[in-house]
């Protein structure tokens, strides 16, 4: 491919793709990846890249997903900027290897796009495998839209590398991974600016070798894993911060949270990933019927942005969160999430969780009505969650 | 600071050891240690000569022609020669003819022989000719020659006493010029003359000279006379006009004189290298041919790829057919060969071969007007003295000592007849111990081999690559001239050829050894390996990973 007809373009492109050009542009030095679907694109794109020298990378392929993180946990140990992708089961496999970056403070970046977890075998979208893989240590990000992937990946890096952590951004199987969307394609130059080359702090070194990893006796553990949480409350700052400096360069921004039409909201909906664009459709329409309705949008999971979620949701009457994901014998994650952080609050609202396009049902603007008019008319939550679209 | 004082600030971000992991010497706990341990590649084994031939088409890789010259030269002054002619055996022990295909090694020494005709050695100090040590070589064929190279190299006189006009013996009596031409030959003697060797032509062992006058003059002679005599069939009519001997019948063609009594229906009876030259040059001078053969295809001497060229420029073979008569007109002249059918029997003969009988009652006329015979030659045992006279040829060791005083023999003369790259190494092995009994030098060493097998590589980092081609000359333009048959090749291709060389127990700084180590107990010094045998845990990962088995693994006891 020719590089004039990537950089500084906008172009048309898949989620997926989006995920490679993001990479692209990050100079990831080395790749290790297993195919799965949806996320196979992300990788194949790489590899051509790879391939064909645009990316100077070294592209490791593997018998797994496990080997794939172990690959990237070796190479990001050498100091390399390093990444993978994968999905659902492919995560799952991951797992083991997931808590070695982290315990390695190792600034790898991971893609999953969010497929449902069988049996029943799907490939289409839901939550639960990037957040059974909660309480790793990862970063976690959700998107909403191809540009925000492609702005997402190149922040991952820089949000990685300057806290030890490592970062996974999440998309939705299909309803982003394979859906072409006009993309903005930064310039090189730019990205070099905002994402200098990785000096890493701690790496394999020859010439001062040490054992990394090894045992650690109970006088000393603690102490290391406080750091890790010291570092996941420094990546909540550093992603704001990242996130204004990205503006500064390129015009767009995110926030770690969204807050939409909020202000004076008595209902403020709770959603992360692709159904924030369908909310905001009818957040738009309800309003215009006078209805005080907002739309609060989780785009960084973990670490959680307590304070900002305080802020906005403590100001409305009643929060439904929608979930598109489910904690078996409880409720929707996103849900509890929100009640954990506002319990101790003295003023509260009421908090409605929705569960919702499982198996990548489609979640369409006629639920987020529902959920919109139920919660309106509703005086409390009967129920620890209710179950939208199920045929009972 | 007690370890328990720690704060949290005090940690590092993840746990890392206090101290270098070098003080934690693993290479205690080694059953079993690595060592660089290179072994011998089966081109250089199978060599007759035992040319480094690794070494040189490494160097040939690495550009360095001059280097890689100068190696074939330590075995073989001639590798324009036995590029060309030379039945190449390192070819057919070669671990990669496993693989894919064998490397074409004779086409890089055929392209490093032609290199170094045009390439001035330089002069070594040793090559200073001390007047006081003359050497008579008789015979100027393949030993001869290489016993001269080898004996200027040291400084020792050299004159070469040589019945015919020319110089090359076989290589310019017996071998056609489309397999090797007069220039090639011509610029390999020229050079040999330019380092001071003396040729004197026209002098016959027992006609001119006797070997007795010659130790007098000289103060060794080296014997390198051949095997020249063809064979006599031992059937009737033998005498008759038109039977031609096999290597005279050469000879002639070689000297561009007119053959008597040559007709225009060959027949040749023989299966070996002479039978097939005489075969294809009777083709080229406009003859239609057959060989007569007693065994089959399988069992020929010849070389292969020979044979196979002589079919398709239109030889015919009949094999399983042995000549019972010649048949001869009333004026003499032959007009055909009364033959019978053979079957090879279970019995094998001392060649290793199945024997073959004849068929009763399947006697059969084929028609012809000349007759060549082809069924190997002798040693002319009779201009010689009986001391030094074996069973059917010249008895000496294997670096040429008779039985006579400061008489050595070599080549063809001693072995019987072998191959031209055979006599090459007879005739250096003598230059060696004529060294050693005129200057006392020190005889080389036997060379101990330990040879690589292609069970012992790692394949795992082989590609299959095709083997470069011949271009060869089309058969049509072959006809009734004898221009080189093969041309030669660009230097890219040599190159390339070079490039698929596995090159078998020798190192050539692949880095898997150190890549790969776990420990990274190997280091890299002045583009050489180093084992730290203080960490090294003996996993093997390096003997396992080098493709090419240079590194063995041995127990710790026999350290």
């Amino acid at each position: 491919m020719k590089e004039s007809l990537i950089y500084g373009k906008k172009k048309v492109v898949t989620g997926n793709h989006a995920v490679s050009y993001g990479v692209l542009l990050s100079k990831a030095e080395v790749i290790a990846a297993y195919p799965i679907t949806p996320q196979t694109q992300i990788v194949e794109l790489l590899s051509e890249f790879c391939a064909s020298g645009l990316l100077k990378a070294k592209f490791i392929k593997v018998e797994s997903e496990h080997s794939a993180m172990a690959a990237c946990v070796g190479a990001a140990a050498t100091g390399c900027r390093t990444f993978t992708a994968t999905s659902a089961h492919g995560l799952a496999l991951m797992h083991e290897m997931l808590h070695w970056a982290v315990g390695g403070r190792l600034p790898i970046v991971l893609a999953n796009v969010n497929r449902a977890m069988g049996p029943g075998w799907s490939v289409w979208t839901d939550q639960n495998d990037s957040l059974s893989q909660r309480d790793v240590g990862f970063v976690q990000f959700y998107c909403e839209s191809n540009q925000e992937v492609l702005d997402t990946t190149i922040q991952a890096f820089k949000i990685a590398e300057t806290c030890l952590i490592p970062v996974m951004l999440v998309l939705d199987a299909f309803v982003l991974s394979h859906t072409s969307e006009p993309v903005d394609i930064p310039y090189q130059e730019d990205v070099d600016k905002f994402l200098p080359p990785y000096k890493p702090k701690y790496f394999l070194d020859v010439n001062d070798p040490r054992a990394f990893g090894g045992l650690t006796s109970p006088d000393h553990y603690y102490e290391i894993r406080y750091k890790i949480e010291e570092a996941h409350r420094k990546a909540l700052k550093v992603s704001e911060e990242v996130d204004n400096e990205f503006y500064q360069i390129f015009g767009r921004k995110y926030g770690v949270v969204e807050s939409y039409q909020c202000e004076d909201a008595k209902l403020i909906l709770v959603t992360s990933g692709t159904i924030t664009g369908t909310a905001r459709q009818v957040i738009d329409e309800e309003r215009s019927k006078g209805k005080r309705v907002g739309l609060l949008k989780i785009r960084l999971f973990r670490p959680s942005p307590i304070s900002q979620i305080k802020e906005i949701l403590t100001k409305a009457e009643k929060v439904a969160v929608i979930d598109r994901n489910i904690s078996f014998g409880h409720s929707g994650i996103f849900c509890q999430e929100i009640k954990s952080i506002l319990y101790n609050e003295i003023r509260r609202p009421m908090v409605f969780g929705f569960v919702i396009g499982l198996g990548g049902r489609d979640v369409v603007p006629d639920d987020i009505r529902e959920i919109i008019d139920f919660t309106y008319k509703a005086d409390y939550p009967e129920e620890m969650v209710y179950f939208r679209g199920v045929r009972l | 600071m007690k370890k328990l004082d720690l704060k949290v600030k005090d940690y590092p971000e993840l746990a890392v050891s206090w101290e270098k992991t070098l003080i934690n010497k693993t290479g205690t706990w080694r059953t079993f240690y690595p060592k660089y341990f290179p072994k011998t590649p089966p081109c250089n084994y199978y060599c007759p000569a035992n040319e480094n031939i690794q070494k040189y088409i490494a160097l040939t890789l690495k550009g360095a022609l001059e280097e890689a010259y100068l190696t074939i030269l330590e075995k073989n002054p001639f590798p324009s020669i036995t590029g060309r002619v030379c039945y190449h055996p390192c070819e057919t022990g070669c671990n990669r003819s496993n693989f894919d295909e064998s490397i074409a090694i004779h086409m890089i020494e055929r392209f490093l022989g032609d290199y170094g005709l045009n390439f001035v050695e330089p002069k070594r100090k040793s090559e200073k000719i001390d007047n006081n040590k003359k050497v008579a070589i008789i015979g100027s064929g393949p030993s001869g020659l290489s016993c001269a190279y080898y004996l200027l190299l040291n400084g020792i006189k050299v004159t070469i006493l040589e019945r015919e006009e020319d110089a090359g013996g076989i290589l310019f009596y017996g071998i056609p010029s489309y397999r090797l031409p007069k220039e090639i030959l011509k610029s390999e003697i020229e050079k040999l003359t330019k380092r001071g060797a003396k040729f004197i032509f026209k002098k016959e062992l027992g006609k001119d000279f006797s070997l007795v006058d010659l130790t007098k003059e000289y103060d060794a002679v080296f014997l390198a006379i051949g095997a020249q005599i063809e064979q006599e069939l031992g059937i009737p009519n033998e005498e008759a006009k038109g039977v031609l001997m096999g290597l005279d019948f050469l000879k002639e063609v070689n000297l561009k004189r007119k053959i008597k009594n040559f007709g225009k229906n060959v027949l040749v009876i023989g299966g070996g290298n002479t039978a097939i030259d005489c075969a294809r040059v009777a083709l080229r001078k406009g003859a239609k041919v057959k060989i007569i053969y007693r065994r089959t295809k399988e069992e020929m001497p010849a070389v292969k790829e020979e044979v196979e060229e002589a079919i398709k420029e239109g030889v015919e073979i009949i094999f399983l057919t042995a000549p019972v008569k010649i048949i001869k007109n009333k004026r003499g002249e032959v007009r055909g060969l009364e033959c019978v059918k053979m079957k090879l029997s279970g019995e094998v003969d001392e060649t290793g071969r199945r024997k073959p009988v004849p068929i009763r009652n399947s006697n059969f006329i084929i028609k012809g007007d000349t007759i060549i015979k082809a069924i190997g030659e002798r040693v002319d045992l009779s201009i010689l003295p009986k001391e030094i006279i074996g069973k059917k040829t010249i008895f000496a060791d294997e670096y040429g000592k008779t039985n006579m005083e400061k008489v050595f023999a070599g080549g063809d003369c001693v072995t019987g007849p072998k191959t031209v790259v055979e006599a090459i190494a007879y005739g250096r092995k003598s230059a060696y111990l004529i060294l050693h009994y005129l200057k006392n030098y020190e005889i080389p060493k036997k060379e101990s081999f330990n040879l690589v097998s292609y069970e012992n590589l790692n394949l795992y980092y082989f590609e299959k690559q095709k083997r470069i081609e011949e271009n060869k000359l089309p058969i049509n333009k072959r006809k009734r001239n004898f221009k080189e048959i093969i041309t030669a090749v660009s230097d890219q291709e040599i190159r390339y050829e070079a490039s698929r060389c596995f090159s078998c127990g020798v190192c050539n700084n692949c880095d898997n050894c150190y890549v790969f180590c776990p420990d990274l107990a190997i280091l890299k010094k002045n583009g050489e390996y180093e084992i730290l045998y203080d960490y090294c845990k003996g996993c093997g990962v390096c003997a396992h990973e080098c493709p090419r088995n240079v590194i063995s693994m041995f127990f710790e006891e026999e350290k």
